[in-house]
């Protein structure tokens, strides 16, 4: 279980994050949605630790990030983190001189000491589960957008973590292809991984989050059930950033 | 275009051919003044003017003359080529009349006869004579007698440019003797307490002034006056003043014969005979020493970059301002004062290596700092991205720098280094001012001897070309196999 307590994040003078606070049970999906700049990303870089958190705190299992540790510390933790917590980014930053399988059983072998061996057998079993069994020898410059995608899920998912992370993993997709990826997080998430989606797409969101959370401003205006939010937003903030997104 | 320039173009055209010189004109005479004494070089208390027993030898003969001396500093490996150009009428310069010299030049009658010495180290033991030299490197000046007659007994040689060097070589131990004329040895060493003669001089040649083949007039004209100075006693009055006088000179005073070539058969005249053979042997030897020289100081540029351009880029403040002082002092300053300080200057401080070690090692710290900011420019194109993944794939710094960003960074900076060495390839060529054998000292060297400027210059940039040529050729195909992928990043920097 993740949960985060009133998390605020500076920037250049500015308050990027004004006290986000929420929730994520484990084998859910949290959909963050709100327009750009509203702080969905810098919220995800605060929770895998790329950035330091100025107030608040975030909590997953037994490990604790606070603004007021001390640098060491808090490294330290993130480490433990991030053991814990796989992360795909929009751009994806595949390694473009590894091939596909050396891209994922990169870290294994070289973080966890996985045996080279075991380690390809378990790549090629999820690039399998992909459906890129056949591509494991190309480079990704080689691979469409949506095959780059599916490769870096299945390097976050090589680590084994409980929670994953996206960073609008529809931006670079048609629509044919987001309802792909659809089914490939939904069956990800059945076999026991907790996920957090940052989107501006409701459509994609729309039957794989559980919960929804919607934010402006760097503050989170309404969170909740997905189908509430979806169907019934309380406030009329949320209300209008959904009707537009439709 | 009538023009000042045209005008002095004019006056200048008429000096250059209004024939025969006339009792007005001046002597123009040539003569390298560096290093030169005891022959012509500046006064060390009025270094605007030059001294010199030879000075004052031509002063004797001009006024012999009836004309006014004209000194026209030169370079003494191009003395005879300078000649021909007309930069001057006459060579007055300790110069011996070999037989190659006189395929290109004349010279008049001798008005000094000279002897070589040997020196070596106070405690050196085993050189005696110059037979003893078969296995060291013994130095001198290039193109003289001297370097001709080591060139004939097949003994190992280092040239120089001056005679102070080549003593303060030996001094150093980078070489095993020097040989040298009488005049100079009596000049640098005979105060010297760290050097001595290895042996009593030998050797018997003439100095002799060079004039242009043709100038036959001009030729009489000086053969006259050196009889004068030499039968007036006044070139023994010189002679005396600097201890160069002994009884020898007196075999000089028979009156020189009109239409004589003035080779005396009694004295020994070496010559290098040149031949190809030898000559395109000489050159591969350079080449291989111009390859050394690249390939060692490449090996510690692209070894000592690495720090330098991490230190620059990530290091703590007082790191990065090291790092940039050298990487600034190194690219802004040339390449050939840095060699010269560290095969001059480092001396002084007790560090004296041999000059091919000087010249491998100036260029690798010369080129270590261009290799650090193609090193930097590399690691600083990587995208921020790349390091956040390894990151959050739970690498610590170290092991994502070291299988993540450097594999990535090498592919960037391949084509610039190859480039680089390319022209490290050509900066060998700066070594030849620390008399390192390589391929421009050996075309220097070769060419002055043998007067085959062109073809030897062409033999010696076939050498550069077979070299440069495959590691450009390299470059474009490593650029080549990187340019999709570049295409790749450029199109993802588009979309961040």
């Amino acid at each position: 279980m993740i949960r985060a307590t009133d998390l605020i994040k500076n920037a250049n003078g500015a308050r990027i994050l004004r006290g986000v606070s929420f929730e994520v049970a484990p084998q859910t999906v949290l959909g963050i949605i709100g327009a750009s700049g509203s702080g969905k990303t810098t919220l995800l870089r605060c929770l895998n630790g790329l950035e330091r958190i100025d107030g608040g705190a975030i909590e997953f299992d037994s490990i604790r990030l606070e603004a007021n540790l001390s640098a060491a510390e808090y490294s330290r933790r993130v480490k433990g983190l991030r053991k814990k917590v796989g992360t795909v980014f929009q751009h994806l930053y595949l390694f473009p001189h590894l091939t596909v399988l050396a891209n994922i059983i990169e870290a294994p072998t070289h973080v966890l000491r996985v045996p080279k061996q075991q380690a390809e057998s378990e790549a090629v079993a999820l690039l399998d589960s992909v459906g890129l069994k056949e591509k494991a020898r190309r480079y990704p410059e080689t691979l469409s957008g949506g095959e780059q995608q599916r490769v870096a899920i299945a390097r976050a998912l090589a680590m084994h973590p409980a929670l994953l992370m996206f960073d609008e993993p529809t931006s670079a997709l048609d629509p044919k292809r987001s309802a792909g990826l659809r089914s490939l997080l939904r069956s990800t998430v059945s076999r026991g991984h907790t996920m957090v989606i940052v989107s501006h797409s409701i459509g994609f969101l729309e039957g794989l989050a559980d919960q929804l959370l919607y934010m402006e401003g760097g503050e989170v205006v309404e969170s909740g059930a997905a189908h509430q939010i979806l169907n019934s937003p309380r406030d009329p903030r949320t209300k209008d950033f959904i009707e537009q997104a439709k | 275009m009538p023009s000042p320039v045209s005008k002095l173009l004019w006056i200048a055209a008429c000096l250059l051919f209004s024939g025969n010189v006339s009792a007005q004109q001046p002597l123009r005479w040539g003569a390298d003044p560096s290093g030169g004494a005891p022959y012509v070089y500046n006064d060390p208390n009025h270094p605007d003017q030059y001294i010199g027993y030879e000075k004052e030898m031509v002063d004797a003969l001009a006024a012999a003359m009836g004309r006014k001396p004209e000194f026209a500093p030169s370079d003494w490996e191009t003395l005879v080529s300078a000649l021909q150009r007309k930069s001057f009428d006459v060579i007055v310069n300790g110069l011996e009349p070999t037989s190659d010299r006189q395929k290109q030049i004349q010279f008049s009658k001798p008005y000094y006869i000279f002897q070589l010495a040997l020196t070596v180290r106070n405690g050196e033991q085993q050189i005696h004579s110059l037979a003893d030299c078969k296995n060291r490197v013994v130095g001198t000046l290039g193109n003289t007698a001297a370097s001709r007659l080591l060139q004939k007994e097949n003994i190992p040689m280092r040239a120089y440019a001056e005679p102070l060097t080549a003593y303060r070589d030996l001094e150093l131990k980078r070489i095993d003797a020097v040989i040298m004329d009488v005049p100079a040895e009596v000049f640098y060493v005979s105060k010297s307490t760290t050097l001595k003669r290895a042996c009593e001089p030998f050797f018997r040649g003439t100095y002799n002034v060079g004039l242009r083949k043709g100038d036959d007039a001009l030729k009489t004209e000086v053969d006259a006056a050196i009889d004068k100075i030499i039968n007036d006693g006044s070139l023994e009055k010189i002679l005396r003043k600097w201890g160069l006088w002994n009884d020898a000179q007196l075999e000089l005073q028979k009156p020189a014969k009109a239409g004589e070539k003035n080779v005396d058969v009694g004295y020994d005249i070496t010559s290098a005979a040149f031949n190809w053979r030898e000559a395109i042997w000489r050159l591969t030897r350079a080449a291989f020493v111009t390859v050394l020289i690249a390939f060692g100081s490449m090996v510690i540029a692209l070894v000592l970059g690495m720090p330098l351009a991490i230190g620059q880029w990530k290091g703590p403040r007082p790191v990065q301002w090291l790092c940039t002082i050298y990487v600034e002092f190194f690219r802004g300053t040339p390449v050939l004062v840095q060699l010269l300080f560290l095969y001059f200057g480092l001396p002084t401080i007790g560090l004296a290596m041999p000059a091919w070690l000087t010249a491998l090692i100036g260029l690798g710290l010369n080129y270590a700092a261009y290799e650090s900011q193609v090193y930097r420019a590399a690691l600083e194109a990587i995208p921020r991205g790349q390091w956040e993944a390894s990151y959050l794939l739970g690498m610590g710094p170290v092991l994502a720098f070291r299988r993540i960003i450097l594999p990535q960074a090498f592919r960037i900076a391949l084509p610039p280094m190859t480039n680089d060495f390319v022209s490290l390839f050509k900066d060998t060529s700066t070594a030849y001012a620390i008399s390192v054998w390589e391929l421009a000292t050996a075309y220097r060297e070769l060419a002055n001897a043998s007067g085959q400027f062109l073809l030897l210059g062409v033999a010696v940039s076939l050498y550069y070309l077979a070299m440069s040529l495959p590691m450009a050729h390299l470059a474009r195909r490593l650029e080549r196999k990187l340019q999709r992928r570049e295409a790749i990043e450029a199109v993802e920097a588009e979309i961040n």
